[in-house]
């Protein structure tokens, strides 16, 4: 299969405003891609866009090789294979445990009105067991702390067995030792799995040390800004 | 007479088989209501129902058939409705809410229909339900487990976060839309059964009492049902016991349930 993210020239308007007006963003497979820039320039809404929770007015987003907008609602097909960790986990009291949100990754591929298999379990374990999460399977997902939750979120994304890993400032609200612990987590994953990585981030030392191509996105555009032989 | 006594009305044993189908089912749209805040959506859907009963009768045709149809329909409209015009859903509901209250009442006045009558829409009255009625409900009712047991792994991705269940590729949208419906068949077969004003009694309060307890979404689904079950027939045997109108008992003991909820949830929920 074809792990590439390509979009080209995307257009959106929230509401009135004008968010992105032509950005074009590349990431070959098994490349780590950072995109940098300021609040409020369009790189969750860019994210959203290739995670297909957002349709743009016009440009073309081709995932794993596909065209995602295909039909109304986009092509499901597509995105059972992009892995998304969310900026901030759901925190709020939700009656579900740990290794139950992992395995929410998996019910995309499970397919509808289907149960889960030894198989999706045995995939859910694994996954907790890489993010070091094992030990904390039978707890509610309200009771951990918010790097504990961001590691669950992480742990879903893997449970998915995705091509393409989405990651929108996934350590914004932890401390500096969780920040460490989640960015080496994702790093691992990506080169262990070879996972096409598109990471949003205010942080230069991560963009620093593990991204092959950085775009900034500036005013609805975006730029190239480093690409590493 | 006696409680046991009073069976062989058929007008008891109606409001039993209702309140059993209702108690069960009911509680269930609660906990969407209260997972994904439908607060709003809810209150729409009690107006819409009161404009169907208000229709109803206007033309002279059943108001809990003429409540379903229109529930059905807005249900239908109100999902996609919020997403073509972007507004949220809670806007067009408050939209909706105000527009179909404005109609009811002219229909209320242009069809000189008694207080009393127009009152009855409000209010409902579990012991007036007719065979019909009771069809209605088991089948409204059936059609809410089904689609829970069916869909359960779905529905819980999208309870727990719509985004998350978009992102891992269930179809969100559809099966969001697939809640919204139910929500507006419950709601109009509830309004018949207790009233549009204590709707809450079968579909709210039951799940409120649950989620103070719930360790699991199936917990918080099973104990509802329970919840809406035991406080459905214990109210309808209290009122008939004490003489007191049968909604307001069942509310009176489904806010005693949700009292003991908040007593003991704690405790329970720390084990």
């Amino acid at each position: 299969m074809h792990h590439s993210i390509e979009l080209y020239d995307i257009h959106v308007k929230l509401g009135d405003v004008t968010v992105l007006s032509g950005v074009s963003v590349e990431a070959k497979p098994y490349e780590f891609v950072s995109l940098v820039g300021g609040n409020g320039t369009g790189k969750t809404t860019l994210l959203k866009v290739a995670n297909g929770m957002l349709r743009p007015f016009k440009g073309i987003v081709k995932m794993v090789g596909h065209e995602l907008w295909q039909g109304a609602n986009g092509n499901n097909g597509v995105r059972k294979e992009i892995g998304f960790v969310p900026q901030r986990s759901v925190s709020r009291h939700f009656p579900m445990r740990v290794d139950e949100a992992v395995l929410m990754g998996r019910y995309g591929k499970i397919g509808l009105m289907r149960k889960p298999s030894r198989q999706d379990w045995d995939r859910t374990h694994e996954a907790l067991e890489i993010v070091g999460m094992t030990g904390f399977a039978a707890k509610l997902i309200h009771e951990l702390s918010g790097g504990e939750q961001q590691k669950v979120a992480l742990a879903r994304a893997l449970a998915q067995e995705p091509s393409i890993l989405l990651l929108d400032e996934p350590t914004t609200y932890l401390d500096a030792d969780s920040q460490s612990e989640i960015m080496e987590t994702i790093h691992r994953m990506h080169q262990e799995r070879g996972l096409t990585t598109l990471l949003v981030t205010h942080d230069p030392h991560w963009v620093e040390q593990y991204s092959n191509k950085v775009y900034l996105l500036k005013e609805g555009k975006s730029h190239l800004i480093r690409q590493k032989a | 007479m006696s409680w046991i006594g009073s069976l062989s009305f058929p007008f008891m044993q109606h409001a039993l088989v209702g309140v059993l189908f209702a108690g069960i089912a009911f509680p269930l749209i609660g906990v969407f209501i209260i997972s994904l805040n439908l607060i709003p959506l809810r209150f729409a859907m009690m107006h819409v129902a009161l404009l169907g009963g208000a229709i109803g009768l206007f033309i002279h045709f059943d108001p809990m058939l003429m409540g379903l149809l229109l529930c059905a329909l807005s249900a239908l409209a109100l999902g996609p409705l919020s997403e073509k015009t972007k507004i949220g859903l809670g806007t067009i509901s408050g939209y909706f809410m105000t527009l179909t209250l404005a109609l009811s009442f002219i229909l209320f006045y242009k069809g000189k229909i008694n207080v009393i009558q127009a009152f009855s829409i409000l209010w409902g009255n579990i012991f007036a339900l007719t065979a019909w009625d009771l069809v209605i409900i088991g089948v409204v009712s059936l059609f809410v487990l089904c689609i829970i047991f069916l869909f359960f792994k779905e529905i819980q991705a999208i309870l727990y976060d719509r985004e998350i269940a978009l992102a891992v590729g269930i179809p969100e949208k559809s099966l969001y839309y697939l809640i919204v419906f139910m929500l507006g068949l419950t709601i109009a077969v509830s309004m018949r059964m207790i009233g549009a004003l204590l709707v809450d009694a079968f579909v709210l309060l039951p799940a409120m009492a649950a989620g103070m307890i719930a360790r699991s979404l199936k917990q918080s689904f099973i104990l509802s049902s329970f919840f809406g079950l035991v406080s459905g027939m214990s109210g309808l045997y209290l009122s008939f016991r004490f003489d007191m109108p049968a909604s307001s008992t069942i509310i009176l003991v489904a806010s005693f349930i949700i009292a003991l909820s908040m007593l003991f949830g704690r405790r329970f929920t720390r084990a």
